[in-house]
């Protein structure tokens, strides 16, 4: 409870921040709105279409890759907190790494060898 | 004071839930799903499962919302769905919730009588959390890295078209 | 709980939070100067004696300005996504441990907002919701150029996150906790008589590879592919003006802070002076209050110095490419995390223990 109440100050107190940022620049900015200011901003030339363009699937592959490997990443911190305690009772989490690592850079291997990451 | 703060975030994340399935658009959706599992995370905290409040918002908050707000982006789903919903969705979807309440039901009413090791389990520190998940359930979780594997591999064939080369 | 651990609890948070928005402005006028100064002209010098009330005068222009909602945005996310990016950056300055203890109303307080068991992965966690207020900006602002900022900008700082990560898991092994405080606790005192106790020296490789992706998750030059204004006219914040443009980089400085204090957590001994320990220090001035003070010294003196850095890396070298800055992270920064952490098991290991 201790570490808690802290926190929840420290929410609240960020979440009035933007409270005044936002009423401040209300009540202080000038309110002038020109149709032409409020058009979207592409360098100046009318916008032909929506601004939903195509895009390559790699950026979706990174997404889910990303995901994959980061459930992967998060075994390693427990893995870690206990590491160096468990070195007096003998290697079994060495070996316990060296499988799931081996396992992990095998896929990232697999990835690397695809060339998917190569946008142009 | 700590029960008026588990009951506000616990209605936060509740209605939140309920913004995930009911806004009309899916970005909005993706919002609430965020602010959702922000807010699990907090009841998380309050219990004193501090490792498992952070994972899940590493995991679930941090990852998986942005894969899904990615999909969204690709995708454009400008327009909100007005498709009629057909009878085999209404079929499958009931089916899909009613299997999922009898399974919360049961896992409930096996756990009423168990609510202090419920408790003290939640409030074991990530030490004793980390030691058991490397000497007693060593196997499972290696057997996990060999799923998350074949996922990863898995993805690669399922999100390239047949025969297109990748440059 | 009394009422008394309220106000403490209160000023706390409010102290530090203050203390690093006030980095913004600082950060602001010394990013325009030494710009100035390697592009051989003189910068701010009409605000002020030195240009220095230029940041004063940077804000209350911000303020000032009219705050128009473009038309056909997404109002709600449009107005939402700064205050995404800003919650996150000052929620995260909580797990930094700033200075040890110091002694007021009768009460020893700990000179760190909350000292929560997993502040590294709370770092770690909170900082990558940072993400969002950049995605949902882009998208909710109805711009291709916006769009395309926000979608390079969250695919460069999930793929940067997790060498971060993996730098952070090789810290913990040397330590054994996840607690950012009994981290800068264990790095009093000397490494074989000579070299400060410092994290460095047992993790150089992981802190090499944490400077690197700390300038890619906070956006930075030669990382800052999402506001590239050469081809993306401003990246993900092109339809924001006002103090809401200012939200999004008030973040980005106080994000840099975060990652700066926690290079000086985890590698660099946190509030430790080398070569001294605290209780000899202690022994020298006699008041706990007033060691405090020096700690506090020490720790803003080391994140200035990575601050610095970060400043004269932005005007010194070139952007990447896009496709550059993938390769960098899955093909080489997150193989090299992985071959570190397993040097370090096996030199753990051999070398028993530490």
């Amino acid at each position: 409870m201790e570490t808690l109440l802290p926190l929840a100050i420290l929410l609240i107190v960020s979440l009035l921040l933007c409270a005044s940022i936002l009423i401040v620049t209300q009540l202080l900015g000038p309110k002038n709105p020109v149709p032409s200011r409020l058009e979207s901003y592409e360098c100046g030339i009318k916008p032909e279409s929506g601004p939903h363009v195509p895009f390559k699937s790699s950026f979706y592959l990174i997404a889910v890759l990303f995901l994959l490997f980061d459930v992967e990443a998060a075994f390693f911190l427990p893995w870690a907190l206990v590491y160096k305690e468990s070195l007096a009772e003998g290697p079994a989490l060495l070996w316990a790494l060296l499988v799931y690592l081996g396992l992990m850079a095998v896929g990232l291997f697999y990835i690397l060898q695809k060339k998917i990451l190569r946008l142009n | 004071m700590k029960e008026a703060v588990f009951t506000f975030f616990s209605l936060f994340t509740l209605l939140t839930a309920a913004g995930v399935v009911l806004s009309r658009n899916v970005i909005y959706s993706a919002f609430n799903l965020v602010l959702c599992f922000f807010g699990l995370a907090t009841l998380y905290l309050l219990w004193g499962a501090t490792f498992i409040s952070m994972v899940q918002i590493l995991i679930y908050a941090g990852a998986i919302v942005v894969l899904f707000v990615f999909v969204v982006m690709l995708l454009n789903f400008e327009k909100p769905n007005e498709r009629k919903t057909r009878l085999p969705i209404i079929l499958l979807s009931s089916a899909g919730v009613w299997t999922f309440a009898l399974i919360l039901l049961r896992v409930l009413s096996k756990s009423v009588g168990e609510i202090p090791v419920l408790e003290t389990t939640a409030r074991a520190s990530v030490r004793t959390v980390s030691k058991l998940l490397f000497s007693q359930y060593l196997w499972p979780f290696e057997v996990l890295t060999v799923f998350l594997l074949a996922l990863i591999v898995g993805i690669f064939v399922l999100a390239r078209p047949e025969g297109e080369e990748v440059k | 709980m009394t009422v008394l651990d309220f106000i403490i609890a209160g000023l706390k948070a409010i102290v530090i939070l203050v203390a690093v928005i006030q980095v913004v402005p600082v950060m602001i006028y010394v990013e325009r100067k030494v710009a100035a100064l390697i592009q051989d002209r003189p910068g701010p010098n009409r605000v002020g004696p030195f240009g220095l009330l230029q940041p004063v005068a940077d804000a209350l222009k911000f303020l000032l300005k009219e705050d128009p909602i473009p038309l056909y945005t997404h109002r709600l996310l449009y107005t939402l996504a700064p205050f995404l990016s800003l919650i996150p950056a000052c929620l995260v300055i909580a797990a930094l441990p700033i200075a040890d203890k110091a002694i007021l109303f009768g009460k020893e307080i700990t000179i760190q907002i909350s000292d929560l068991d997993v502040s590294l992965i709370y770092v770690l966690a909170i900082g990558s919701l940072g993400v969002y207020g950049i995605l949902f900006g882009g998208w909710a602002s109805n711009n291709k150029y916006s769009l395309i900022g926000a979608l390079r900008s969250a695919s460069q700082m999930v793929s940067y996150e997790l060498p971060l990560g993996l730098a952070a898991v090789g810290a913990v092994m040397v330590f054994g906790t996840f607690s950012l405080r009994e981290m800068v606790l264990q790095q009093e005192g000397t490494l074989l008589g000579v070299l400060p106790n410092w994290g460095i020296f047992y993790q150089p490789i992981g802190f090499l590879i944490f400077l690197v992706a700390s300038f890619a998750e906070t956006n930075r030059l030669p990382f800052d592919l999402p506001e590239s204004e050469a081809e993306l006219v401003a990246g993900f914040h092109t339809e924001y003006g006002s103090m809401k443009f200012a939200t999004f980089f008030m973040a980005e400085y106080m994000n840099l802070a975060t990652m700066s204090g926690l290079m000086t957590v985890i590698y660099f001994g946190g509030w430790h002076l080398p070569w001294v320990t605290d209780a000899q220090l202690l022994e020298l001035l006699g008041s706990q209050n007033l060691l405090c003070l020096i700690q506090v010294g020490t720790y803003i003196f080391k994140v200035s110095v990575f601050m610095f850095l970060y400043v004269l890396i932005r005007w010194t070298l070139p952007r990447f490419r896009f496709d550059q800055l993938l390769t960098l992270s899955w093909g080489s920064l997150i193989p090299i995390g992985l071959l570190n952490i397993v040097v370090s098991a096996i030199l753990m290991y051999v070398l028993g223990g530490k």
